[in-house]
């Protein structure tokens, strides 16, 4: 009689969850069933990255603009140019100031108010990857030594938030760089002018491009569980339950612009290793896309 | 080949340490780490009361707060605080204090370079001297690159930072990471000559630099590290052994 309990019990526990209550209650666990057989709960492999998309020109009333889409995480990059007064200690380097904004548009994670940590890191991030990797020349922002010179203000707008916000932004700020037309100034007398039509599509000679010396693409990975699976492009779900996140910036040439690891899990340097070529691979697959919609 | 500041000879060297545990009164643990020319005091209030928003139910809630030596604090320390909070977070045995919070606030007092490797160690001394419980201490180093050399050069000044390529901060935990050490690490220990316990807690590089390069750096950190363990390690000893004898006389 007791066994025969004990066995109707164990045939139909006392309550059951639906899968969704499941990863509500238990989401590291519910994680865990998933990457135990190799694949994520949306479908990805473990170090596959979600289908992106790159488009440039979206925005005609900046100098430069970019879209970009990694799953369910878009951003949009502006990039405007104004005449400006250089710094005294560099008369004739301008100035590259990129910012990004997540707003309470993207996610309900973020409030109104002050740039939130996350929104400020983002941002040094994207500004130390372009001033020390020497992407662009300052110099070439110069328009009368010591007078003027052009101060880029990059914008990056999340639109909608679903993790890996760095690759993204990065992918949009290069992007959206890689777009910018500016019209030629000419200076005289202490003013600056600039002739032609506000047209930036055509290819005449009264604008100029920027001369980018690279285009630094990132990877993103984070550390699961205790066995610190690596899961390529993180999603907000995954980014909440990581152990750690690692980010490899990579040159088209394939040098290192920048590698950074935070978090709680101790990573070995095998795991470096593999993060730093799946990121050669992924930052080849970024580059084809980009080039395909220019 | 002397390095710029001309106290060291060998570019592995590095500066000489200096700390300095419970100097602040009214703090419930405080620590000064030097760098050389370089030094951040570190104060740690907790496990305290915390505000109703900040309380976290099965844990204490960790804040840091980074000031800079001038001016007001910028984007440059929000990243300072952001990248010692996610390190320490998960060092420190929170659970053991829940809805409390801590706070750790950092202020560098002389910069010579090196400030985020400085901050980490002055941050996990104070953390010892307020004894909060840890799951293992943690060791920053600081190396960078010579755009003219290509040498690996630990614990750079500023004067040596403006002819670096690249710049890579580490932190490296005292625990032999058990997770990092599988067949795979092993099998390559034997081929490559790299310990395979180096397991790496926190990391941040900026510049040009090649994977080799940059592995290259994290194992000399990683030596050095050891020396800033060891060090930590006498801090506290002699620390504890002052303490004693104040209260036996």
């Amino acid at each position: 009689m007791a066994s025969s309990t004990t066995a109707s019990l164990a045939a139909s526990p006392a309550f059951t969850f639906s899968a969704s209550t499941f990863q509500k209650l238990h989401p590291t666990e519910y994680f865990r069933k998933f990457v135990s057989q190799g694949v994520r709960p949306d479908g990805r492999l473990l170090n596959s990255f979600r289908p992106t998309t790159v488009h440039q020109g979206v925005i005609t009333t900046a100098n430069g603009s970019a879209m970009v889409r990694i799953g369910g995480t878009t951003v949009v990059c502006g990039v405007k140019a104004e005449v400006a007064e250089p710094k005294l200690d560099a008369p004739d380097q301008g100035y590259l100031v990129p910012n990004v904004d997540l707003s309470p548009i993207c996610s309900s994670a973020f409030r109104p108010g002050p740039p939130s940590e996350q929104a400020q890191v983002v941002s040094d991030q994207i500004n130390r990857v372009l001033k020390e990797s020497n992407v662009l020349d300052l110099k070439d922002l110069c328009i009368e030594e010591g007078k003027a010179v052009w101060s880029l203000w990059v914008d990056v707008v999340c639109v909608s938030y679903d993790g890996n916000i760095y690759d993204a932004s990065l992918t949009a700020v290069m992007a959206a760089l890689a777009n910018v037309r500016i019209r030629k100034p000419t200076y005289e007398e202490g003013v600056v002018k600039v002739s032609g039509v506000d047209n930036t599509d055509e290819d005449d000679n009264s604008s100029f491009k920027l001369k980018l010396a690279r285009t630094p693409l990132s990877a993103s990975f984070v550390l699961f569980d205790t066995s610190l699976t690596l899961l390529a492009d993180p999603n907000f779900a995954e980014e909440a339950i990581s152990e750690g996140q690692i980010s490899i910036t990579i040159d088209e040439q394939g040098k290192l612009c920048a590698v950074s690891k935070v978090g709680a899990a101790t990573t070995s340097l095998t795991s470096m290793r593999q993060c730093v070529d799946r990121a050669r691979e992924r930052s080849q697959e970024l580059r084809a896309i980009m080039n395909q919609h220019q | 080949m002397s390095r710029l500041d001309r106290t060291r000879t060998s570019p592995h060297q590095l500066r000489p340490f200096f700390s300095s545990q419970n100097l602040l009164n009214r703090a419930d643990g405080s620590a000064q780490f030097d760098f050389g020319g370089s030094s951040v005091i570190c104060s740690v209030v907790g496990p305290a009361e915390v505000k109703i928003r900040d309380e976290k139910l099965d844990r204490a809630t960790i804040e840091i707060v980074a000031r800079p030596l001038v001016g007001l604090p910028g984007v440059k320390d929000k990243t300072l605080e952001r990248n010692i909070r996610e390190t320490l977070e998960p060092l420190i045995l929170s659970g053991l204090h829940p809805r409390t919070g801590i706070q750790i606030v950092v202020q560098t007092m002389k910069e010579d370079g090196c400030i985020l490797s400085t901050a980490f160690n002055a941050a996990i001394l104070a953390l010892l001297d307020a004894g909060i419980p840890l799951k293992s201490i943690l060791a920053s180093v600081t190396c960078i690159i010579d755009s003219r050399t290509n040498q690996i050069l630990l614990d750079p000044t500023i004067e040596e930072t403006t002819h670096a390529k690249s710049t890579h901060v580490f932190v490296f935990d005292n625990k032999v990471s058990i997770s990092s050490i599988n067949p795979e690490d092993v099998a390559m220990d034997e081929d490559s000559k790299e310990p395979s316990h180096t397991g790496i807690l926190f990391s941040d590089s900026t510049g040009l630099f090649t994977e080799d390069e940059f592995f290259e750096c994290a194992n000399a950190c990683f030596k050095a590290a050891q020396a800033v363990h060891g060090f930590i390690r006498t801090a506290v000893s002699k620390k504890l052994e002052k303490e004693y004898q104040q209260t036996r006389a």
